[in-house]
């Protein structure tokens, strides 16, 4: 018996349950049906985008509403455009899933050293005859290509080198450095009055990977030009290019304490409240800088690898780009969103508003003082283009010079095992 | 009623809910992911190829997956002796209460609602803020460790969100089973003049001994593929110093030559040794109780 009644209890909850889903779908047709017919039958339409980048939640749900309205407005077209952001350190792995499980948006953001990668997989279309393509500068259009070809709309690019704090500097009379022999005195005069030179905060792999990048580049560019292709031959060794080691010495005995116990928007926090004077780290971290300390006088400067000044360059990349799933059901209206972001009229307005730097002919407004700093060093020649290394090497730079810091390896260690994470990954590409 | 006939079915029935759940995203992810470990595939690419078992016989020289294993198996121990003792003491605390049973139950189980994700960062929080805090303007210098930066220490600190996590879930097991032990056996045993520690070592202990079964295969079992607590505090850095294999699997998978195939290779590494390493544990722990 008291199983039947149990039985009987569980049935009609049950029924209820899909009673209230029906009354629900029931409204929400009703609803659907009501505004079809007083807005002369718009055709309806759904657009999936995934971003990576959370901290610009605002301003692109706003672009979303705005290319809503345009597409109501020019095509009679009633579009729901999806946002959806996961955060940065989740994006790929859900991303990944979601191409695998054919559930793909029909756009997404992708880091641009993933573009060859994501090609080769079909999961890329072919921008190249979008009016978009028209109005990339040259030098960004390169970082989104391949053979020529343009696979996804630069959303990030960025000049940057080592963030500092010009009030600081301005106090002791110090200018931007242009060798490493520069940077010490810089150190020094800085430690005679007590201010902590760098800001350290290598709680998460990739900015202290950022050294490696930024010293990489600077070396490469500077004079062992041929170094990365021999390493992609497997002929190359990072014992050429040890050398990095004295600047990235000269930061670590010179940063903050507790290094490993601060992330890096604490440590963006922290740089903006002044305690310390230089943080190596992207423009891409000026929103959090700002925000926190909006009297902040932000600058840049290009990271001195050694005494030669040909070799102190800032790094010009391209990191997020926006691409396009070319099995979307969308296509089209993903590709006129694709458009809509360097759109004549509205786009200045956005990448305004992220701070992200101009990158198109469309692009006409005042950029910030530290980007235009920064892009000081590209128009005198002294920037170069991000490395590109297979990513398995760039993670473990990042654990590498965790390790490193913590003292766990030696300089010894590290280019043995870079070496070798460098032939595997050139064994399985 | 025809229950009585076919009692099978009726239990089917009411199985089939959760049967079905874990067919459909624990059996046949297991399996299919035993045909993936024997492919090169790299999670995105549309093709593969069947490679064999060059993935398994890889994993015997791959340095970077046993020193993974031996973390992993540092960790179990740590914690299935630490979290069953201090279970096991808090339900035998709580037991003896006259008042606010419900209430201590409550406080002790809330951390298992929610997600060790959530409870990583707020623990993340305490030892790269609080702590500090506490060291810097209270004089308490002994807290002055680098707990997510220095190994050993972050060691302890993984250890302790890890307990404070599952601790609640093991206390409400030892509770129940404490319950079920009969007042009368107890009073027996303190008449005849055994002290309280020998009522509880030579009566409650040897009955609860199912309840001791089953949380140490629950913490071995979840200890084994530990990844929320330490991918939430540490991301297992150092470098690889605190990976677990859980975090080594996930970081072949996702991150860097993003290896589908390989990593679900070692994932089935991992699932054999779970797999031996619970049947040893069942079998010598099911024989104890049924020596008693």
């Amino acid at each position: 018996m008291k199983l039947k009644k149990l039985l009987a209890f569980t049935l009609s909850g049950i029924m209820m349950l899909s009673l209230a889903a029906c009354g629900s779908s029931a409204q929400g047709e009703a609803v659907a049906n009501d505004t079809g017919a007083t807005a002369e039958a718009p055709q309806e339409a759904e657009l999936n985008i995934m971003m990576s980048f959370p901290q610009y939640m605002e301003q692109w749900e706003g672009y979303c509403r705005q290319f809503e309205e345009k597409m109501l407005a020019e095509k009679n077209i009633k579009v729901t455009v999806n946002l959806e952001m996961p955060s940065s350190d989740q994006y790929e792995t859900i991303l990944q899933t979601r191409l695998t499980g054919e559930d793909a948006p029909d756009l997404f953001t992708l880091h641009s050293n993933n573009i060859g990668t994501y090609n080769k997989a079909g999961n890329l279309y072919d921008l190249s005859n979008e009016e978009l393509a028209g109005k990339i500068y040259d030098n960004v259009k390169e970082t989104v290509s391949v053979d020529g070809h343009l696979m996804a709309v630069p959303i990030e690019s960025q000049a940057w080198g080592v963030l500092y704090n010009k009030d600081i500097f301005e106090q002791y009379g110090l200018t931007p450095p242009e060798t490493l022999s520069d940077l010490k005195a810089i150190c020094d005069t800085l430690n005679e009055n007590d201010v902590t030179p760098f800001m350290l905060a290598f709680q998460e792999q990739w900015v202290p990977q950022l050294m490696t990048g930024l010293t990489l580049g600077d070396i490469v560019s500077g004079k062992l030009t041929d170094w990365l292709d021999r390493m992609y031959k497997d002929e190359g060794s990072y014992d050429e290019v040890r050398e990095i080691f004295d600047v990235i010495d000269l930061i670590m005995q010179n940063g903050t304490d507790r290094a490993m116990e601060e992330g890096s928007e604490a440590g963006s926090a922290d740089f903006a409240n002044g305690k310390a004077a230089m943080y190596v780290q992207g423009t891409w971290a000026a929103n959090t800088i700002m925000e926190t300390n909006p009297d902040m006088k932000l600058g840049v400067f290009a990271l001195p690898i050694n005494d030669d000044k040909n070799c102190t360059l800032v790094n010009l990349s391209t990191s997020t780009t926006l691409a396009v799933y070319p099995d979307s059901k969308n296509l089209d209206l993903a590709l006129e969103f694709a458009n809509y972001v360097l759109d004549d009229e509205d786009s200045s307005a956005l990448f305004q508003s992220c701070s992200f730097n101009p990158l198109a002919s469309c692009h006409n407004y005042e950029s910030a003082s530290w980007v235009d700093e920064a892009s000081k060093y590209v128009a005198a020649g002294k920037a170069y283009q991000d490395l590109v290394l297979p990513s398995s090497v760039t993670d473990e730079q990042g654990r590498l010079l965790q390790e490193y810091y913590v003292g766990s390896v030696t300089v010894d260690d590290i280019v043995k095992r870079l070496d070798k994470a460098f032939q595997d990954a050139n064994a399985l590409n | 009623m025809n229950n009585k006939k076919h009692p099978n079915r009726t239990l089917l029935i009411f199985c089939a809910p959760a049967l079905l759940v874990y067919f459909v995203f624990k059996l046949y992810p297991a399996i299919s992911g035993i045909y993936y470990s024997l492919t090169d595939w790299n999670g995105i690419n549309k093709t593969f190829q069947i490679v064999g078992l060059a993935n398994f016989i890889e994993i015997f020289k791959d340095e970077y997956f046993w020193n993974s294993v031996a973390f992993t198996l540092k960790y179990v121990v740590v914690i299935v002796v630490l979290a069953n003792v201090a279970a096991l003491t808090l339900a035998v605390a709580i037991e003896s209460l006259p008042k606010y049973k419900g209430l201590f139950r409550t406080i002790f189980y809330m951390p298992n609602m929610i997600s060790m994700v959530i409870g990583g960062y707020m623990w993340m929080f305490i030892f790269t803020k609080v702590l500090y805090y506490m060291a810097d303007n209270w004089n308490f210098k002994f807290l002055d460790k680098s707990w997510i930066g220095d190994p050993k220490y972050s060691f302890i600190a993984i250890i302790i969100v890890a307990t404070w996590g599952a601790v609640g879930y093991l206390m409400i097991i030892y509770m129940a089973a404490l319950q079920g032990v009969s007042t009368e056996l107890k009073e027996a045993a303190t008449l005849d003049g055994a002290t309280t520690w020998q009522v509880f070592w030579k009566v409650t202990f040897p009955l609860i001994g199912h309840a001791v079964t089953i949380c140490i295969f629950w913490a071995l079992n979840s200890g084994f593929q530990v990844f929320d607590v330490i991918y939430a505090l540490t991301g297992g850095g150092p470098g690889r110093a605190t990976q677990s294999v859980a975090i080594n699997i996930y970081e072949e998978a996702f991150k860097g030559n993003i290896r589908y195939g390989y990593a679900t290779a070692k994932s089935t590494v991992l699932f054999l040794i779970v797999l031996v390493v619970t049947m040893l544990q069942l079998n010598i722990t099911r024989r104890r109780e049924e020596e008693l």
